[in-house]
């Protein structure tokens, strides 16, 4: 931490109101409900005696112990013929493929007795590079979602397939026979055999035409680079041989393409290291604080409708660099900055990038102007190897929609998309759906849409079927079933078909999908490699690795599906983008799409929008999943909801409530565009452009699943807000109009729960400041003594814990870590973590083991800084000091994420208060919890200064309040408990245990193979699927190791060193490129102009 | 005094156990001993002794079908070669018996064995007498009894009762005996008090022993208490009845098959497994009845798989089998057998006794973590010595422990996250 800047966790430590000051100290944030813990409110009112309370007591003594003394029969039942490749007790792991419509990722996926347990992510492929967003980690959990359909419906009623096939044949056949129209809606497609089965599908029924639809799209993408260079396709991007990256509201990092893998990108960009002591510059502008935003060197708040003016002056400002004519702009007061970044990027020609996340054809067009300026493409853009994860068409889309309100489509057949729920107001899809002849879904459930239609006809879940994905032009990958289909003949259901087979059994192709895929892959994939010679083999190597990377611009002859040669080459395989050979007309030019750009001028007095999808819930298609729902926003720490971000300094001029307390209430109002109103509450959120608001979209899920039969219906659906402009989607707009408060609720933050009060906890520096002396920003806390300052380990009452063989420790570098919860959802998955529910999240009970401690960071006034000096001088009035320190820009805050679980110390608080020896110390350096031997005194939480622990203040896997909401109480979800943890019970406290049962299974597995436990061979859940590689863990003892080099780094800290607490688990400081000059004008805009306003308010 | 007499009790037992089993034993050479070991190990699967056929012909009057004993010889070692020399009889035998050809066994069985084994086939053991039966049946009685404390203790309370009449009786003896000297030398007669009474004034007049003995007797009756507590959900002895009479002693100890055949997983994973009745049905297959309940329990077996052995093929609904857990470890435990077998090279019967002597398996360990900790504290470290991951800690902890033997809780054995998490 630099000496002049303070660190807050959210509004309420900053305002530090006497209440706020009054409760900080306490772990608990209210009265603990004593009735509601024993499980009745009743128990006040009884009147039982002291004498009936011992017959009470004598009787189940007696009980207890009789009932103990029985000898419980347990059962065992081995397979019959047990298959080969499964060992009891061990896990097996399968290659496979995760694709949603919206996020792709190669995954291994792990079994226990043939059950999916986990998943990771597959370090083979060449696109994700073994990372797997919080999304693809709690994946596994639909598999055993209860809501899932067990058979096909017909009219809402469950039907048998063959009476369902029957039926939509014939009436397929006799639309077909009268020349009607029959159109295939999906979310993008990008498995070719799935493509393929479409085409044999539209082969039976010639009327048929596929559309494909992306909830949240980036089809004006496509389009502008049509106009740019006619080619209608998505490029792949480097963001990692990019020097300055520049995103104009593109949130690459949670949600934008494909964050997995700029994630990683990302990341390799900004490590660094003594000897490469470099890294990448962002600029971010934007309206919300975003994930991505909140990881910019420099961020500039800029409102919604200047984006696109944005876009054209930093065109024009690197287009006089460039000698390049300028287009017409209006003036913006950030010009002087934006002039200051196309230096900078001038400076980084063929190391510069920039993107947009506005899906406006013209704004495209711009940034494809501005990196056709930089030389970007070829060397941190690629457009000859398209993206192909979202082919979604929003023109093709909208004109599907007439279609069907003027009633000419004759069937509709919707496959992995929910435009009921999805499709913007303005588009009026709901009143076209009625109007379609026959509605047949492929969806898993009775959703939104697939509850308006005549037949739903299950689809299998993604870890149950066959698959082929091909996310980018020339990487392929395979999914295969890792369990049998959970709902089929075989347990009594109906059962669900992929939504591929039931394709071809109505294109009367009787051909299961696995041989399909085979037979393509045969096909259209084998031609294309010489290294394997015979297609088992190769079949077989591709299974196992998943993925598959093949040159296709080669031309090579293949055979089409009748056996007939023909031509193939990078014609035949980027066929698959979308429309690109279809697409004619008149081509663009930049200055008239400078003229198009999607600008409005708000009305006086109205707002602008923003809506953004959190990493979370994303477009809404995982809503029923608990794990995503409880985990925390990364920016706002709030689960269960969404909500109107806004500057702090608007709410107050607009008069609501503050929630200065995390339980506090928070004001709901009626949030109009056009004819639509939704209530949401207001959560106040510093680095939000003021005059603008945010909302995210995906909540408000009203059909899916049964979690909200428990919950309510989680959030508000905001996708009524998207509008139509230029025949795109667009995710922005002006003239929206926010009511006075109609009502308050509870919104359930994971923030401020504990306060930090100003001590050294996360450290930063500078770019300039690490060249100069690599400890910057890493000063040593010591002890203060009546002998002066002294390294608190020299004053130390314990002795030394003796570790002769392993001394498990963990760095956590925090320049890598993105804040995006991947971990949090990892480690939910793996140590069977409760879910809580909204309610106990109110009450601080959360129960994750990791959590992401996000903190703004301000600068400190010169004055408080000479307070501070001064304050210093006379060593006295350090309240006072801390209350002046904490009066930050909150306009434009840094944002820093420090993940914190259980810091493992060798001289543990905790372990000394524990009354019973519940918690103490390994050999190996663990902090160790015995669940067994716990009574729940809860001093350890009390006694721990990260305040990591957490308690079971109920028996969540068996106590009826948590039933829906707890996986564990279901007994499907229950499947997906990791075997090797134990569930805790009520009145035990758990924490992180550092993975010890992979520590125990890393050993075991050396030991069997008699050699020297290998560095990297163990993995922590959080450490293997963190995107950007920021967790390391390993045995300090082992003087080669990572953990051992880097606690060696200069950046190596340890949060609360001066307590001599030695925790293994240590940090490294973050290095901001932060160049003073573009610091500076950063500052100056969202900064101190606005931090004066402030003052003039308050 | 009472453990002595519980200990003779137990002597006594033991000594006429003992003698049944000696006076039952029936003379055998120890030539026919080791042929009986190699034929069961090698040849059991396919073949019996008497004149049924199995896979293979019945071996009862081989010795005279075959040409010669060097021809037998020499079919054992290896009839492959034998048949492909051309010998006429060897070619018989192989189509005779449908073309299944024998396994070779050059390079597994000795010559010097094959010669043990040719004797033995020849000299096959006599059918077991029902006596031998019984004494077996005795001994397992005898067994059970000795390890339930219930029978000591109601033969120490039929003594204590029995001490008691007496005592009775002999104070009325006593008082008797009084009256008869008193009468004899005209004193007035001794009053009889009653017991109670008299009992009340003995207690009254020595308070200071009374005290004693009350203390004694809640001290005695609290640690009955205790050890009753601590035997709460402890459940050695523990021998449930099985849905098939699967007998260890028949398969591990009689025909000598290695444990790890049926439990394979030991050494792989933390369950050492159930086998899956494919595994039984490898010798199953052939052996369709068994020497105590014929082919009873084992058509469970068919039962359980779908096997038909009228039409020799799996054609029937497969049911699977549900045995009963013996050891039951609580659900907190970690417990891996690959560590302690595999790594810590520990023999099974260290857990599970001698099994290969079981009807019945049963749990003879009390399976608590005193247990598990005492022998962590105990036991010396074996697998350590010669694996590569333990090397650099045993040279600290030898370092350090000087002169002692390394224990698994010295290298952290006995910390809780070992086996709680």
């Amino acid at each position: 931490m630099g000496k002049d800047t303070t660190y807050w966790r959210g509004l309420e430590e900053l305002a530090n109101s006497p209440e706020f000051v009054k409760h900080q100290q306490n772990e608990f944030t209210e009265e603990v409900p004593v009735e509601q813990f024993l499980g009745s409110n009743l128990l006040g009112k009884t009147s039982t005696s002291r004498r009936d309370f011992l017959k009470f007591l004598g009787f189940s003594v007696t009980a207890v112990s009789l009932a103990a003394c029985e000898t419980p029969v347990n059962k065992a039942i081995p397979y019959i013929v047990k298959p080969e490749e499964i060992t009891p007790g061990e896990a097996n792991w399968y290659a496979s493929s995760y694709f949603d419509g919206q996020d792709y990722a190669s995954v291994l996926v792990k079994t226990r007795e043939g059950r999916p347990i986990k998943i990771e992510g597959n370090g083979m492929s060449g696109i994700t590079m073994g990372g797997a967003n919080a999304r693809v980690q709690a994946s596994v959990l639909s598999l055993y979602d209860s809501s899932r359909l067990r058979g096909p419906q017909m009219k809402g009623a469950a039907a048998s397939w063959d009476a369902v096939d029957k039926d939509i044949v014939s009436k397929l056949s006799q639309i077909s026979a009268a020349g009607g129209n029959i159109r295939i809606l999906s979310s993008t497609v990008i498995s070719p055999s799935t493509k393929q089965v479409i085409a044999d599908f539209t082969e039976k029924y010639p009327g048929t035409k596929h559309v494909m639809h992306d909830a949240v799209s980036n089809s004006a993408m496509v389009k502008a680079n049509w106009h740019s260079f006619e080619k209608s396709a998505i490029p792949s991007y480097y963001f990692d041989k990019a020097s300055i990256i520049v995103s104009i509201s593109a949130d690459f990092l949670a949600n934008w393409l494909s964050p997995i893998e700029f994630a990683k990108q990302y990341a390799k960009g900004r490590k660094i290291s003594k000897e490469k002591a470099e890294l990448s510059k962002h600029v971010q502008f934007e309206s919300n604080l975003s994930l991505t935003g909140a990881n910019a060197d420099v961020r500039y708040p800029v409102k919604p409708s200047q984006f696109g003016t944005v876009a054209a002056s930093l065109y024009n400002a690197v287009a006089s660099l460039a000698g390049a004519p300028a287009l017409e702009a209006s003036k913006l007061d950030i010009d002087a900055d934006i002039k200051k970044v196309a230096k900078e990027l001038w400076a980084n020609k063929r190391k510069a990038l920039v993107v947009c996340g506005l899906n406006d054809v013209a704004t495209q067009m711009i940034v494809n102007g501005i990196n056709t300026l930089l030389d970007s493409y070829e060397n941190t853009v690629d457009l000859r190897t398209p993206m192909l994860v979202r082919q979604g068409n929003d023109e093709a889309f909208l004109e599907l929609v007439n279609e069907m309100k003027a009633g000419s489509v004759a069937a509709l057949i919707t496959y992995n998309t929910n435009p009921v729920y999805t499709a913007p107001e303005a588009s009026q899809f709901t009143e076209a759906y009625k109007k379609v002849g026959v509605r047949i879904s492929l969806a898993d459930r009775a959703d939104e849409t697939a509850a308006m239609a005549d037949y739903i006809c299950p689809d299998h879940h993604y870890l149950e079927s066959w698959n082929d994905a091909n996310p980018k032009v020339g990487h392929y990958s395979l999914a295969q079933p890792t369990i049998a289909p959970i709902f089929s003949k075989a347990t009594g259901h109906e059962g669900t078909r992929s939504a591929q087979e039931s394709l071809l059994n109505w294109a009367e192709v009787h051909e299961d999908y696995h041989s399909f895929v085979q037979k393509y892959w045969e096909r259209n994939m084998f031609p294309h490699q010489t290294k394997e010679s015979s297609f088992p083999m190769f079949w077989n190597l591709a299974l196992q690795n998943g993925v598959l990377e093949l040159d296709v611009n080669a031309p090579v002859e293949v055979k089409d599906k009748k056996g007939a040669k023909k031509e193939s080459g990078a014609k035949e395989t980027s066929k698959v983008n979308n429309g690109e050979e279809k697409v004619s007309g008149t081509r663009m030019d930049l200055a008239s799409a400078a003229a198009h750009i999607n600008k409005y001028t708000a009305k006086e007095g109205s707002w602008e929008l923003a809506l953004y999808e959190k990493i979370s819930i994303g477009n809404g298609s995982h809503a029923n999943n608990p794990w995503l729902q409880e985990l925390p926003d990364p920016i706002s720490k709030v689960t269960w909801d969404n909500y109107v971000t806004m500057s702090p300094a608007d709410m107050k001029v607009k008069g609501y409530k503050m929630q200065e307390r995390q339980d506090r209430e928070a004001s709901i109002v009626n949030v109009t565009l056009g004819n639509t109103t939704i209530p949401l509450p207001v959560y106040p959120q510093p680095g939000q452009m003021r005059g603008t608001i945010g909302i995210a979209l995906g909540y408000g899920r009203t059909k899916a699943g049964a979690l909200s039969d428990k919950t309510g219906v989680v959030g508000q659906n905001a996708y009524p807000f998207v509008q139509i402009v230029n025949g795109a989607l667009c995710y922005t707009a002006g003239d929206v109009t926010l009511s006075g408060e109609i009502g308050t609720t509870e919104l359930a933050a994971t923030q401020v729960h504990h306060t930090i009060m100003g001590r050294n906890l996360v450290r930063e520096t500078t770019l300039e400041e690490y060249k100069k002396d690599a400890k910057a920003g890493n000063e040593e806390e010591l002890l203060t003594t009546s002998a002066g300052k002294k390294d608190a380990q020299d004053e130390t009452l314990w002795d030394n814990h003796e570790r002769p063989g392993h001394w498990w420790g963990m760095s956590i570098d925090l320049n890598s870590c993105i804040g995006c919860g991947s971990c949090v959802v990892s480690c939910t998955a793996e140590n069977n973590v409760a879910v809580v529910g909204k309610d106990q999240v109110r009450r601080t009970r959360e129960m994750h083991w990791l959590r992401i401690d996000r903190y703004y960071t301000t600068d400190w006034p010169n004055e408080v800084k000479a307070a501070k000096d001064e304050a210093d001088k006379e060593g006295i009035g350090m309240v006072d000091m801390y209350l002046d320190m904490e009066n930050p820009n909150v306009q434009n805050p840094k944002v820093m994420f420090q993940p914190v679980m259980c810091q493992h110390c060798n001289h543990a608080p905790c372990e000394s208060v524990c009354p019973v020896l519940a918690t103490n110390h390994s050999s190996e350096g663990l902090n160790q919890m015995t669940y067994n031997r716990c009574v729940g005194t809860r001093y350890c939480a009390n006694n721990c200064p990260f305040k990591v622990r957490r308690f079971n203040w109920f028996n969540y896997n068996e106590n009826d309040t948590f039933a829906g909401l707890n996986p564990a109480q279901d007994n499907l979800g229950r499947l997906v408990l990791n075997p090797d943890v134990v569930v805790r019970s009520r009145g035990v406290m758990e924490k992180c245990s550092m993975c010890v049962q992979r520590i125990q299974a890393g050993k075991l597995d050396a030991k069997k193979a008699l050699h020297k436990l290998q560095d990297g061979s163990i993995k922590t859940a959080c450490q293997q699927s963190c995107p950007t590689e920021a967790i390391v863990f390993g045995d300090i003892n082992d003087a080669d190791s990572r953990i051992a080099q880097l606690r060696k780094d200069e950046r190596n800290y340890f949060m609360l060193h001066e307590l001599n607490i030695q925790p293994n688990v240590s940090y490294m400081v973050k290095v901001r490129n932060t160049e003073p000059e573009l610091a500076e004008v950063g500052k100056a805009h969202g900064g101190k102009a606005e931090a004066k306003v402030e003052k003039k308010e308050s | 005094m009472t453990t002595t007499l519980a200990g003779k009790i137990k002597a006594f037992k033991n000594a006429a156990v003992l003698l049944l089993c000696v006076l039952s034993l029936t003379f055998s050479s120890a030539f026919a001993d080791d042929g009986a070991k190699i034929f069961k190990q090698n040849c059991a699967v396919c073949h019996r002794l008497d004149a049924q056929k199995l896979t293979g012909p019945g071996l009862a009057g081989v010795a005279g079908r075959v040409p010669s004993d060097d021809w037998l010889q020499k079919w054992i070692k290896n009839n492959e070669a034998l048949r492909k020399s051309g010998d006429a009889y060897a070619n018989k035998v192989f189509q005779d018996n449908g073309g299944t050809a024998m396994t070779v066994f050059d390079g597994v069985i000795s010559d010097e064995d094959i010669k043990t084994l040719i004797t033995y086939i020849k000299n096959p053991p006599a059918e077991k007498a029902p006596a031998q039966e019984v004494a077996k049946q005795g001994n397992e009685a005898g067994a059970g009894q000795e390890e339930s404390p219930v029978n000591t203790y109601l033969i120490l309370s039929g003594v204590l009762a029995l001490l008691l009449v007496l005592a009775v009786v002999l104070r009325g003896v006593k008082y008797n005996l009084l009256n008869v000297v008193a009468q004899k030398k005209n004193q007035p007669e001794v009053s009889d008090m009653g017991w109670w009474r008299s009992t009340i004034l003995w207690l009254s007049t020595h308070k200071r022993t009374v005290a004693a003995l009350v203390i004694v007797s809640c001290l005695w009756l609290s640690k009955i208490a205790w050890d009753g507590m601590m035997g709460i959900g402890v459940y050695t002895g523990y021998k449930p009845e099985q849905p098939i009479k699967f007998s260890h002693k028949i398969h591990a100890g009689d025909n000598a098959i290695n444990c790890q055949y049926c439990h394979s997983t030991v050494e792989k994973s933390r369950h050492a497994g159930i086998p899956s009745p494919n595994v039984c049905m490898n010798c199953h297959k052939g052996i369709d009845h068994g020497p105590t309940t014929g082919t009873a329990e084992i058509a469970k077996i068919y039962a359980a798989i779908g096997w038909d052995p009228q039409t020799q093929k799996y054609d029937k609904e497969p049911k699977g089998i549900k045995w009963v857990k013996v050891h039951n470890l609580q659900d907190f435990v970690f417990f891996s057998h690959q560590q302690h077998v595999k790594v810590g090279k520990l023999d099974c019967s260290n857990c599970h006794g001698d099994v290969k002597s079981m009807t019945v398996a049963q749990q003879v360990q009390p399976l608590t973590m005193g247990w598990c900790i005492d022998c962590h504290r105990k036991t010396e470290v074996a697998g350590m010595k010669d694996n590569p991951y333990y090397e650099e800690l045993h040279k600290k902890l030898a370092e350090k422990y000087k002169g002692q033997k390394i224990t698994v809780d010295k290298m952290g054995g006995i910390e809780c996250a070992k086996c709680h998490y």
